[in-house]
């Protein structure tokens, strides 16, 4: 039995391996202390299941609990195979089984299982909540009904080894198989009970073993190596496709059918145990749209595992959109990241998405028609608007900015612009102000005026990866030309852009957003606000807090600007504005995000919106004009930049 | 050797973008011979027209099919025709329809197919390049011949007439299965825009989120009504539900480059300046001065999109006299 079942085991095994060694390459086997230590903190430490407090204990319960007892599974399998196994004190096992700590251990975590067990059926029963919606609800139960089954069959054998004295730990270290035991029949009738409880013990085991690789609870095997392997740096970098790849067979326009998948999204798709973190999370699901990200990643898995087999074997696959997902679930995505951020088996959901578009987008043409003037405009006029290049310095004039020409001196601080900050109206506020406070603290800023073009974010978040590249390589010879090392930038998606992936061009540099050097100059007094009376909460960027880290240093300026109040959506776990993945240039179906963040906004009773991205500037300005609120929604910089003004006002009236 | 081109035809004669595919398809194979495969009715008009063209031979596939457009028995006709000719390269014109009977000769044949060509080399296999992404981006394509498939993008080449004789003309009827006669159209219905459509208009007249509702493009209709010009909204009269999205101009909607551009109520986001900035005067009506429109129009009123452009309506109507 244990051979049928471990060769049912083994041959499925062997397949899901066979499908990830299929994967296209991926470098995933950089900086291992980093993977060491995000093993340790999300898979021992459950650390993103801990997001959510009850779901995250009931879960660790489960986990350390099965941790903790899986000895007693190669335990429970000896004694089932010999009544008397006999094992030596000096054998690992037999030395464990004689330990009082280790049954006060397992008596310990068997209830603690159960208690997960009845807390994750009253979530599923009782209290039902939506980003299960989609998910298979009886295989849960059944995976549910299995682990509650072999953790009481382990009680009651441990009980009956008790009530029959053969024990070998003394018994009084497991009061609770202890009282258990009293309750059953003693003499030849327990000798019976104890075959009785552990061959029931084993059968559960061996056919839970069966059970597990054939369905979503598979990610017990597979989810910690996923962890092992996902990114441990710079979250916000995608990867990027070589198109000068030597050998063929390496060269890939992102995914159009199964065998197109990485490695790591083949380990993916086997992962998702469809708990729905993700969808909850989700922006464009939360506003109606047709994407989840749940939903995606079942749907990749699914052919994965459908065409796997014939893949495997030379066949050829079919279009994962629209089978696995529809175009529609392709284009809402405003790769927010707030899936991943979620994901407690870190499923890197954007890189699948992006990867979707890069198909379509290179190989079919296929995307929504109204992001071609971006497109075109970015390639031919060098910005997404498609305004003139000489017109991109025109709001720095008065302002003492040198605009850097070829052969200037290099500047102490190149400060990276952005398209939005250059043209737009109400974008530039920030950029102004920046420009001030930097020139106030006494920098030599250069700007590249006409020499700066779009870093290629959103083409690229558009899967025109081909143009990002172009863009990519053309601005790094301008910046190395220009002499740059460290670079501020006002706008998240040319931070991460500039910071995150341009290195993988060539192009290195010490990168920080205008927030983080503007909290600096006010800690070190090179500033000096005076605080207001505005009730401010600051809203998160995606491409700034979540994909890089940076959340304080903006609260730190709001704090000294006025009276700062936070969403219930914040920090790490911030909410989209709707503008990320170049949904600026695509129209919105269902209804809006901008609208929905600003509601989330007003609730803080905030006066103030502070942001600091140029596009969460215009998406969320649009919102409140939209939903008729009364509100002002300002970048950080531009708020700073009164305050600091303010002071000077109020010290001029009393020096004179 | 021979090559075959697929010409659409118009109401007399043959259209305009068959004809370039017919010399790019010239220019390809010099002393090639041309055969061209039309549908529908036959005529000495047809073999004078293709025959200043350079093709020696017509080929008219006669079917009651053919009386309006069905794609797949088109492509059927072709792709038998193709059977008996072995022409080494099958070109159609790069419109809607040209691209999709190829599209679809292709599949019969399990061929590839390079559709909207600019250029090519010639060459074995075929050397050609092609645009992609609505013509921002070429690709350069190599395409095995007999047949390569390959469509012309719109003027590329110049139609190129020759003295040539009227061109020969063989009639046949392709067999057609009844799956490949139930692709067809049944009916031409019009749209429902009044007047002039939005990208051609020499006037338009455009409302934003100044006008409070659905209702308050009741004036705006009326002037562009007086002025024979379109009417154009903003995204956030689109994204309040007030007005279709074909009305929206601006980036992710309608460019349009009208003598005249009149935004009644619209703060001038640079989302929407985009889909304007091909106007030659603009008009801007915003009760706010600082209004971003207000910097890039050419004439501004300050003042209430309400009472305003009645009163221009009104001026207009009594300098008409009507």
């Amino acid at each position: 039995m244990l051979v049928v079942s471990g060769w049912l085991f083994a041959r499925r095994a062997l397949f899901l391996v066979r499908l990830v060694r299929a994967g296209k390459p991926v470098e995933r086997f950089d900086d291992m202390p980093g993977r060491v230590r995000s093993e340790a903190v999300v898979v021992l430490g459950q650390k993103k299941l801990l997001q959510r407090v009850v779901p995250g204990l009931m879960h660790a319960f489960i986990f350390w609990g099965f941790l903790v007892l899986f000895p007693t599974i190669l335990l429970a399998l000896t004694w089932a195979a010999d009544p008397d196994p006999g094992l030596g004190a000096s054998s690992p096992l037999g030395w464990l089984e004689r330990q009082g700590w280790f049954a006060l251990l397992v008596d310990v975590f068997v209830v603690l299982v159960l208690v997960g067990v009845v807390t994750a059926l009253v979530i599923r029963k009782v209290q039902r909540p939506e980003r299960f919606r989609g998910s298979h609800l009886r295989e849960a139960d059944l995976i549910l009904g299995l682990i509650a089954a072999v953790v009481t069959t382990l009680l009651l054998w441990h009980a009956s080894l008790i009530a029959a004295g053969l024990n070998p730990w003394p018994a009084g270290w497991s009061p609770i198989s202890n009282a258990l035991s009293t309750l059953l029949p003693g003499g030849h009738a327990a000798d019976v009970l104890e075959r009785v409880f552990v061959w029931a013990h084993v059968l559960v085991v061996l056919s839970f073993l069966v059970y597990l690789p054939r369905s979503k609870h598979l990610h017990i095997a597979v989810a910690a190596i996923n962890v092992f392997f996902s990114r441990t740096r710079a979250r916000g970098r995608l990867e990027p496709l070589r198109f000068d790849a030597e050998d063929e067979a390496d060269l890939r326009f992102g995914a159009g059918t199964v065998s197109d998948l990485t490695w790591k999204q083949a380990l993916d798709a086997m992962s998702c145990t469809e708990c729905g973190r993700c969808q909850d999370a989700c922006p464009a699901w939360a506003t109606g749209k047709a994407l989840s990200p749940k939903l995606l990643v079942m749907g990749l898995r699914d052919q994965l595992f459908a065409e796997g087999p014939a893949v495997l074997d030379g066949g050829e696959a079919t279009p994962l959109v629209p089978t696995a997902v529809t175009d529609d679930v392709v284009w809402d995505c405003v790769t927010c990241g707030a899936c991943v951020q979620e994901c407690p088996v870190s499923i890197e959901h954007v890189d699948h998405i992006v990867d979707l578009r890069r198909h379509l987008v290179m190989v079919d043409a296929r995307f929504p028609s109204e992001a071609e003037p971006m497109l075109r405009d970015v390639e031919r006029a060098s910005n997404p608007w498609g305004k003139p290049q000489a017109e991109r310095a025109a709001w720095a004039e008065g302002l003492d900015v040198r605009v850097l020409q070829p052969g200037s001196r290099s500047p102490e601080l190149l400060y990276w612009v952005g398209c939005a900050g250059s043209f737009d109206e109400r974008a530039r506020d920030g950029v102004v102000a920046t420009a001030r406070l930097l020139r106030r603290a006494g920098f030599d800023v250069g700007i590249l005026g006409p020499r700066e073009a779009c870093t290629g974010d959103p083409a690229r978040r558009m899967g025109n990866e081909y143009l990002f590249q172009t863009l990519a390589e053309q601005n790094i010879r301008t910046l190395d030309e220009a002499g740059a090392r460290t670079i501020v930038t006002s706008c998240p998606h040319c931070f991460n852009t500039l910071a995150n992936e341009y290195p993988d061009f060539g192009g290195r540099y010490d990168v920080v957003h205008h927030t983080e050097l503007l909290a600096e100059l006010v800690q070190d007094g090179r500033l000096s606000p005076s605080s207001g009376d505005a009730d401010i909460t600051y809203h998160d960027s995606c491409y700034l807090a979540r994909h890089n880290d940076v959340v304080a240093a903006p609260r730190e300026l709001v704090s000294r600007i006025g009276r700062p109040l936070e969403m219930a959506r914040s920090g790490r776990r911030t909410f989209c504005c709707g503008a990320g993945g170049a949904h600026m240039w695509m129209e919105e179906r269902a209804s809006p995000i901008n609208e929905e963040r600003v509601r989330q906004a007003a609730e803080t009773g905030a006066d103030t919106l502070a942001v600091a991205c140029p596009f969460c500037t215009l998406m969320l300005d649009d919102g409140v004009r939209q939903s008729g609120r009364d509100l002002r929604v300002a970048d950080v910089a531009t708020l700073l930049d009164e305050s600091v003004s303010r002071r000077d006002a109020r010290a001029e009236t009393t020096a004179s | 050797m021979s090559i075959l081109v697929v010409v659409e035809r118009q109401v007399h004669g043959v259209d305009e973008l068959s004809l370039q595919a017919l010399a790019f398809g010239r220019a390809l194979e010099s002393g090639a011979d041309v055969h061209a495969l039309a549908v529908g009715e036959s005529g000495e008009a047809l073999a004078h027209v293709l025959g200043a063209h350079g093709v020696s031979q017509v080929h008219v596939a006669e079917h009651e099919a053919f009386a309006s457009y069905a794609p797949q028995a088109v492509a059927r006709a072709a792709v038998e025709l193709i059977g008996r000719l072995s022409p080494v390269v099958v070109l159609a014109a790069g419109t809607e329809r040209g691209n999709e009977v190829l599209a679809r000769v292709a599949a019969l044949l399990d061929r590839p197919f390079a559709a909207n060509c600019v250029e090519s080399t010639g060459g074995e296999p075929l050397r050609v390049v092609r645009q992609r992404w609505g013509g921002s981006l070429l690709e350069e394509a190599e395409l095995p011949l007999e047949p390569a498939l390959v469509t012309v993008a719109p003027h590329v080449v110049a139609a190129s007439p020759v003295n040539g004789h009227p061109a020969a003309i063989e009639t046949f009827r392709p067999a057609l299965s009844q799956e490949e006669l139930a692709l067809r159209v049944v009916e031409h219905v019009q749209t429902e825009v009044e007047g002039v459509s939005l990208a051609d208009a020499k006037v338009v007249v455009s409302g934003g989120r100044g006008t409070g509702s659905p209702e308050g493009f009741a004036v705006i209709e009326e002037l562009a009504g007086l002025l024979g010009g379109a009417v154009g909204c903003s995204r956030a009269v689109t994204m309040a539900g007030w007005r279709p999205h074909t009305d929206q101009v601006g980036q992710t909607g309608t460019k349009i480059a009208p003598d005249v551009y009149i935004a009644c109520g619209i703060s001038g986001a640079t989302q929407h300046m985009a889909g304007c900035k091909g106007a030659k005067r603009i008009l801007a009506i915003n009760t706010d001065p600082e209004a971003s429109i207000m910097a890039s129009a050419d004439y501004a009123v300050v003042g209430d999109l309400h009472e305003v452009v009645p009163a221009v309506s009104a001026a207009l109507r009594k300098a008409r006299g009507t």
